[in-house]
């Protein structure tokens, strides 16, 4: 941590050069490159050899994608109940009935509806206004946010062909099929209710303002507008978890660095990069534990795993992968030179118990001692005792020299690799579809994302969003949210345009 | 004569572990036991990170200390591996983390080191001046960190070992692998009685102890009243009382009540030929027990006297797994078994360890 105090002081600068080399280094670096692994025939066949075909035909559906988990999971009826249900046709029909229900707009007595507010275009105030058509209108643009973000058609849709699905009398023939279309069904209906609900109590609340207006009833008037301030400030909370509605966003995550081409510098910049996550992920209230570390020679780190354990860890996370571009006057440069350095970042899910995990063979493994020399045994005493585990078939590596045992090193490198392997078999499927091409070109880590200049300005600007911040030192003190939040949001709602 | 524990964890009760039996068969000078400098002692060290943290120093204190130690470790470069493949400074940095993780009782501390000057006080497990010294030892003595902190992490164990008790080893971990896939299978191992012979810090014996059935039971034995008496303190720790006894005596000759009646045999027994002890990485040849390391000429001589001893000692269908300096020995002590020997073992084998080195012969009785 004194490193950064050191750096900031250093931070200043003058020339450039582009490295041309970075874009090569990037494209082989890391096993967690997935569209290159994935492109390797023989790896992605071996591997689906390992792992059950997906009883459910490909959709072509972004909702499919993100239907299982995620921060609705609780609403999700487990199989056992759902089973309960196949005895039971009148409870089937229930269901059908509920999905209807759930699909009419509702309206105010008088027939508005939300998408009403929307268009009368309302003029939207300050919070601390006790005017309700401002609130109302807030609230109506968040729910019109929160519903892009769900892909609101598709998930109608979608919900449509769950449910003549489940109404089929042969459906339980295939129990592992009717489990996850009950799941998903019973994911996008809770998704689909809360939604509907917000938007009910939006319109009763208005119902009763106008009532309150009509009978001169100023305590209910007040009620109700103190309900709608407080809907108001819900609505943001709720705008945040709807973007956070993929499969593995609530997972906790591995987050990886490696330095670019470019010698100490790069190297310097990647353990920046590094500390800047640590400091992001603490500030968060998650647990970071450094799982592999491979320092520099002079300073810096070549690459290094972080695991940063908690809810939602991966959804913010999955924002940050990409290339870092950092412009500074290099502290390592006696001509005192203006430098540019990269970094890449993977991040990689930990998908929990219960979710398709791969499943490796104990065969398909090499395990070999890392940095291991001469005679070994009790010739040797070291504190080095990590490992390096190949998994054969996809070529993926994994590696942990943290931990204190031969042993314990082993189980963390197993873990990273575990996910590692798991997300390479996502991409695999993920590709299989063609319509998610698109969104896939996010999670490799060919592009670059963001750029930190400290001289001849001081600024930093995600090159995705155009979000910047011209006080780069906060940002890498792991001020990082407004940038992740601007890149979930804009490419959820860009997605959404995009269809 | 199941060893109490309590006796032998306290120096007074000592005399218990001092049967008149020093004298072996084979000429081990019990003299020359230990090339350490320092003073070794029958009671068992308290590892760093069981002490209470009854000490404490500023914020500020504690980073100049962090600082110089840092600078220290840094001052090494590769000076030490290129003399004798001892540590570089990044494995000398990790260390660094380790002890402050061993030595600071609130590791949220960590991230204040960098920043700030906060006065507050920080709970410690050594003194700031112990500290001081300590990093000194692992340094410019280059004391093993192992010996420094007064623990090992070896499997998913954190074992107390000091001067004059054997560092166990990253490679011997795949020894209980091993084990543990030969009991997976056979009851008749898993509730047998198994002898780990020349035990150390006690790991192999704890790590077997653990992986045996409800009936299974290891005996361990040591020459050494130091390494008994940190073996105990390991015993005790892990509750293994019951599962684990401790004889002292040198290879078999504590186990005679026993004989052919073992389910299965471990051992890590000295192998390092005598003429390479001089030349051993400072960690090893000036700190660690050279009772441990010492093999005789060939450095085998223990491993033919332990072949031997299995013969007998092992019943029918039982196990041994012995660990060796390389491929050499590996190679030398297969043909030994199978010729020499022949009749007596069955499904000879060599395992390698995880750096690719032939480490291992197993093999059962017939």
């Amino acid at each position: 941590m004194s490193f950064l105090i050191l750096r900031k002081s250093l931070r200043s600068s003058k020339v450039t050069t582009q490295n041309p080399r970075i874009s090569f280094l990037f494209s082989y670096g890391s096993p967690s490159f997935l569209y290159k692994t994935t492109e390797a025939p023989s790896g992605s066949r071996r591997l689906s050899h390992l792992i059950p075909e997906n009883p459910i035909p490909p959709s072509g559906s972004p909702i499919y994608r993100h239907s299982f988990s995620g921060i609705y999971s609780n609403s999700l009826p487990s199989i056992k109940n759902l089973s309960q249900f196949r005895q039971s046709p009148v409870i089937l029909t229930l269901f059908r009935y509920f999905g209807t229900e759930a699909a009419i707009q509702p309206s105010t007595a008088d027939g508005l509806t939300v998408e009403g507010i929307l268009a009368s275009n309302w003029t939207i105030l300050d919070e601390s206004e006790s005017d309700w058509k401002s609130h109302a209108a807030a609230i109506a643009q968040s729910i019109h946010l929160i519903k892009k973000r769900l892909r609101w058609k598709k998930l109608v849709v979608r919900l449509d062909l769950l449910s003549m699905e489940l109404n089929k009398p042969d459906l339980w023939d295939d129990p592992v099929h009717a489990g996850k279309i009950s799941r998903e069904h019973g994911s996008l209906m809770g998704k689909m209710k809360q939604v509907r609900a917000f938007e009910r109590e939006l319109l009763e609340h208005i119902d009763m303002i106008k009532l309150a207006g009509e009978e001169n009833d100023a305590d209910m008037e007040s009620e109700s507008l103190k309900a709608l301030v407080r809907m108001r400030r819900n609505s943001k909370e709720k705008e945040l978890q709807a973007m956070l509605a993929g499969e593995q966003d609530s997972c906790s995550c591995y987050i990886e660095v490696q330095a670019g081409a470019g010698g100490t510098e790069s190297m310097d910049w990647a353990a920046m990069v590094m500390q800047m996550y640590k400091m992001w992920a603490q500030q968060r209230g998650y647990k970071v534990t450094v799982v592999d570390e491979m320092p520099g020679e002079m300073a810096g780190i070549k690459r290094a795993t972080i695991k940063v354990d908690g809810e939602y860890a991966f959804g913010y996370a999955k924002a940050e992968v990409g290339v870092h571009r950092l412009v500074r006057i290099s502290p390592f440069d006696s001509n005192k030179r203006r430098h540019t350095s990269f970094a890449a970042v993977a991040v990689i899910p930990i998908m929990g118990d219960g979710s398709t995990r791969v499943q490796i063979n104990e065969s398909d493994l090499r395990i070999e001692r890392f940095r291991a020399g001469g005679a070994g045994g009790q010739h040797v005493n070291t504190t080095e005792s990590a490992v390096r585990i190949v998994h054969i078939p996809t070529g993926i590596t994994a590696t942990c020299q943290n931990e204190r045992s031969q042993h314990q090193n082993k189980a963390s490198a197993m873990a990273v690799l575990q996910s590692r392997v798991d997300q390479l078999e996502m991409a695999r499927q993920a590709q299989m579809n063609a319509q998610h091409t698109q969104s896939l070109t996010d999670i490799t880590w060919g592009s670059q994302i963001r750029s930190y200049v400290l001289h001849p300005y001081r600024m930093v600007k995600d090159l995705r969003t155009s979000y910047e911040v011209s006080d780069p030192d906060s940002v890498l003190e792991g001020d990082l949210d407004g940038f992740i939040m601007s890149y979930l949001s804009a490419s959820i709602d860009k997605d959404e345009d995009g269809r | 004569m199941r060893l109490s524990f309590t006796s032998a964890c306290c120096p007074s009760n000592f005399s218990i572990f001092t049967k008149p039996s020093l004298c072996t068969n084979l000429h081990r000078t019990v003299c020359s036991s230990s090339l350490s400098s320092l003073p070794t002692s029958l009671k068992p060290q308290v590892p760093l990170f069981l002490r209470p943290p009854v000490h404490s120093a500023t914020v500020p204190d504690l980073r100049n200390w962090h600082d110089w130690a840092k600078n220290l470790a840094s001052s090494v470069g590769t000076r030490f591996q290129d003399s004798d493949n001892g540590p570089d400074s990044s494995l000398l940095s990790r260390e660094l983390k380790w002890l402050m993780e061993d030595a600071i009782e609130d590791h949220s501390v960590f991230s204040q080191l960098g920043i700030g000057n906060n006065q507050t006080n920080v709970r410690l497990k050594a003194g700031i001046e112990e500290l001081y010294n300590l990093w000194k030892q692992r340094i410019e003595e280059r004391r093993p960190f192992q010996y420094v902190v007064g623990c090992e992490h070896w499997r998913d164990l954190v074992l107390s070992v000091q001067e004059g008790v054997l560092i166990p080893r990253p490679e011997t971990e795949h020894i209980v692998d091993l084990v543990a896939d030969v009991v997976s299978d056979d009851e008749g191992l898993r509730e047998g009685l198994w002898a780990d012979l020349g035990t150390g810090s006690g790991a192999l014996a704890i790590a077997i102890g653990r992986i045996l059935g409800s009936c299974g039971t290891v005996i361990a034995t040591d020459l050494s009243p130091i390494a008994l008496s940190a073996a105990a303190f390991n015993v005790r720790r892990y509750g293994l009382q019951d599962a684990i006894e401790l004889r002292q005596g040198s290879w078999f000759e504590p186990l005679k009540d026993v004989e052919g009646k073992l389910a299965g045999i471990v051992s890590n027994p000295p192998y390092i030929p005598s003429d390479n002890i001089p030349g051993l990485q400072a960690e090893v040849g000036r700190h660690e027990p050279r009772l441990a390391l010492d093999g005789g000429l060939s450095g085998m001589d223990y491993l033919f006297h332990i072949c031997n001893g299995a013969a007998s000692m092992l019943k029918p269908g039982g196990f041994f797994i012995f660990e060796t300096n390389g491929e050499q020995q590996c190679k030398c002590l297969v043909k030994y078994l199978g010729n020499d020997m022949r009749g007596s073992f069955r499904s000879l084998d060599i395992v390698s360890d995880f750096a690719g080195i032939q480490r291992f012969v197993t093999g059962f009785r017939q």
